[in-house]
């Protein structure tokens, strides 16, 4: 982490009574970032962007604002602006009201105060809506006058908790790029709640994977896609088809050792860090190839290959999808063409789609969400 | 057919029993009100103005100031248990305001007499404590010890309404005001309060309503002139056996309220518009 970091978090230890939700936990962020804090429900992130925001106290730790101490000041003193999940727009006041509330409390004018408001309509597309109550809005516009109240007062830091979970499906899409952009133009730093992973992959320079109040990972959007660094990474990323089998390191190279439904393939290390033994591995069912039993077509080098049969075929869209029976186990596999329900087919995964994790102790079941 | 009787046997029983119970007793008393002697007049009414039209006042001055102080300290306790920030505070006032409630108001009134008097317990401390002389006492048993018993027994009702009106908001209004600066008073006045305002004006009313009811305060605290038209009707059937300007009084005490329903339905359906 860059000691340098606009916002710091640092050793930060944060719970309810006595449950500790988030334990010795470390966050920098750049200037001008886009950070995810991505995880599923109750993984601590939502507790972390409110600390961060001040309305929760760490037991320990500290929160840095540019080298500025902010751990004890109240919400308003932290130059930071929250944009809550429900929107929590004020129904007895105008959407002009409800935007200029922040600046009428920072003792602006009143000329000011118009001014800035229809700054902020017309940056966000509200033009015309100045006199409305909240109640007659749509989803998608109170949304947009939760950002203009937040972006109001001129913030450092924009703090957006699962802004979008509650907006229709297609509105969703249109809204992640517009918010996106519109961070981009301020040149604000911003830091986004959320559980569903293309939106944080399509919306941040930089995701913050966290599992059981703790950091799994952080990177950039493809760093965690295709390299992630724990099965719950993995699992979290796409990566849902699980199997469990042994490899041998040797060098460079391991072995992922013949098994009841493959044979034995040498595959590249390739900055794996891998020991010798059980190993739980994962990849992502669009990843994988399917062709028929009788296809000899030649394996790419340190692919895997394993040998099913079909056991139910349904088409999503784009693509038709396979389970594919092995043994007890059950794994999913795209392929362009439909393959019969009982075929045995050949599921060929190529080296670098195979995430491979040692098991810690046992066979590892597959992760829940 | 014989669906709609069954529908109509069903709430028969209900019927019977409103009517019975509520709508002849309450025609009766109006009827009543109108009735001098053997033929109908206004004679109860006007006998009602000369006599009482002071304790009308009074009693309509009294109910008023006491509305506006228990909706005052309902709000404050109200706003304190959503927006405190001390736990122990609150969960403190949380177990000690709801304790009136559960008292009638005849042992209010009689608690507060004891309290109140010139000689009461509350003056006997202050002299004791060497705060007043005896001769500095002054007793509250008049119109004073009424509202306070008012205050005294409604605020908690009132407050319980409005609690959990402000209980039941977005607690998010609350934190996005914080969140930009807002103090806990103007959280309070200008985010809290304008939510749970219907809540509030209904607590009022009912309190309102109930304190033109009650008997027992008047008589315990203030059995003197003016005093409240509760009295005044106990007083012209007990004494007089004056049924007629009884109900006169009560058809008056009824308007009265009857004024402040309508303020309520006014703004209800200003609401609803």
């Amino acid at each position: 982490m860059d000691m340098r970091a606009f916002l710091k978090v640092e050793k930060m230890s944060v719970g309810y009574g006595t449950t500790t939700v988030l334990d010795k936990l470390d966050l920098g962020i750049e200037k001008g970032e886009f950070v995810a804090l991505l995880g599923s429900s109750g993984c601590g992130k939502t507790t972390l962007l409110r600390t961060i925001a001040g309305f929760a106290k760490p037991f320990a730790g500290s929160i840095q604002v540019a080298d500025r101490d902010v751990t004890q000041m109240p919400p308003d003193k932290r130059g930071m602006a929250l944009v809550f999940q429900s929107y929590a727009l004020w129904p007895h006041m105008t959407v002009a009201q409800n935007i200029g509330y922040g600046l009428k409390l920072q003792k602006h004018s009143r000329g000011d105060i118009d001014a800035r408001v229809s700054e902020m309509q017309n940056l966000l597309g509200l033009s015309g809506l100045g006199n409305r109550k909240p109640g007659q809005l749509s989803g998608g516009q109170r949304q947009r006058v939760a950002l203009g109240r937040a972006l109001a007062v001129d913030p450092e830091i924009l703090l957006l908790d699962e802004p979008l979970s509650n907006l229709d499906a297609r509105i969703r899409l249109t809204v992640r790029h517009e918010i996106r952009s519109l961070q981009k133009r301020l040149g604000i730093t911003a830091i986004h709640v959320t559980h569903d992973r293309e939106e944080a992959m399509v919306m941040a320079d930089r995701i913050v994977i966290m599992n059981a109040g703790r950091i799994e990972q952080q990177g950039s959007p493809e760093e965690v896609y295709n390299k992630p660094a724990t099965p719950f990474v993995a699992a979290f990323m796409g990566a849902e088809n699980v199997l469990s089998m042994q490899v041998s390191v040797k060098g460079e190279q391991i072995e992922l050792q013949e098994g009841a439904f493959n044979a034995a393939t040498v595959t590249a290390r390739a900055g794996r860090r891998l020991a010798t033994g059980p190993v739980e591995l994962r990849f992502r069912a669009e990843a994988a190839s399917l062709t028929g039993n009788g296809d000899g077509a030649a394996l790419e080098p340190g692919a895997l290959e394993l040998r099913g049969q079909v056991a139910s075929v349904s088409y999503p869209g784009g693509h038709w999808r396979h389970a594919v029976r092995l043994g007890k186990d059950e794994i999913l596999v795209d392929a362009d063409t439909p393959f019969d329900q009982g075929a045995t087919v050949k599921v060929r995964i190529p080296a670098q789609s195979l995430f491979i994790f040692n098991t810690p102790e046992g066979p590892a079941g597959p992760h829940t969400f | 057919m014989p669906k709609r009787l069954l529908a109509l046997l069903l709430v028969l029983p209900a019927l019977v029993m409103i009517v019975l119970f509520f709508i002849v007793p309450l025609f009766a008393s109006i009827v009543g009100a109108f009735e001098v002697g053997e033929t109908f007049g206004l004679g109860n009414f006007s006998k009602s103005f000369e006599l009482y039209s002071s304790d009308m006042i009074f009693t309509v001055v009294i109910v008023a100031v006491s509305t506006l102080l228990i909706g005052f300290f309902s709000i404050a306790i109200g706003g304190y248990l959503t927006l405190g920030e001390n736990p122990r505070a609150v969960a403190l006032l949380r177990w000690l305001y709801r304790w009136p409630m559960f008292i009638p108001f005849i042992v209010v009134g009689q608690v507060l007499r004891t309290f109140l008097a010139k000689n009461g317990l509350m003056n006997n401390v202050l002299v004791s404590l060497g705060i007043l002389t005896p001769l500095q006492t002054v007793g509250f048993l008049d119109w004073r010890g009424i509202v306070i018993a008012f205050v005294w027994k409604q605020t908690p009702f009132v407050t319980l309404l409005l609690a959990g009106a402000m209980a039941s908001l977005d607690r998010s209004t609350i934190e996005a005001a914080r969140n930009l600066g807002a103090s806990r008073l103007r959280i309070l006045i200008e985010i809290v309060l304008p939510q749970v305002a219907p809540t509030l004006l209904v607590g009022l009313i009912l309190s309102f309503v109930t304190m033109m009811s009650v008997l027992s305060v008047p008589l315990m605290i203030n059995a003197q002139s003016p005093t409240m038209l509760t009295a005044d009707i106990a007083f012209r059937i007990n004494a007089h056996g004056d049924y007629g300007v009884a109900n006169a009084l009560g058809l008056i005490s009824l308007l009265l309220t009857a004024g402040v329903a309508l303020i309520y339905l006014r703004q209800s359906m200003k609401e609803r518009a």
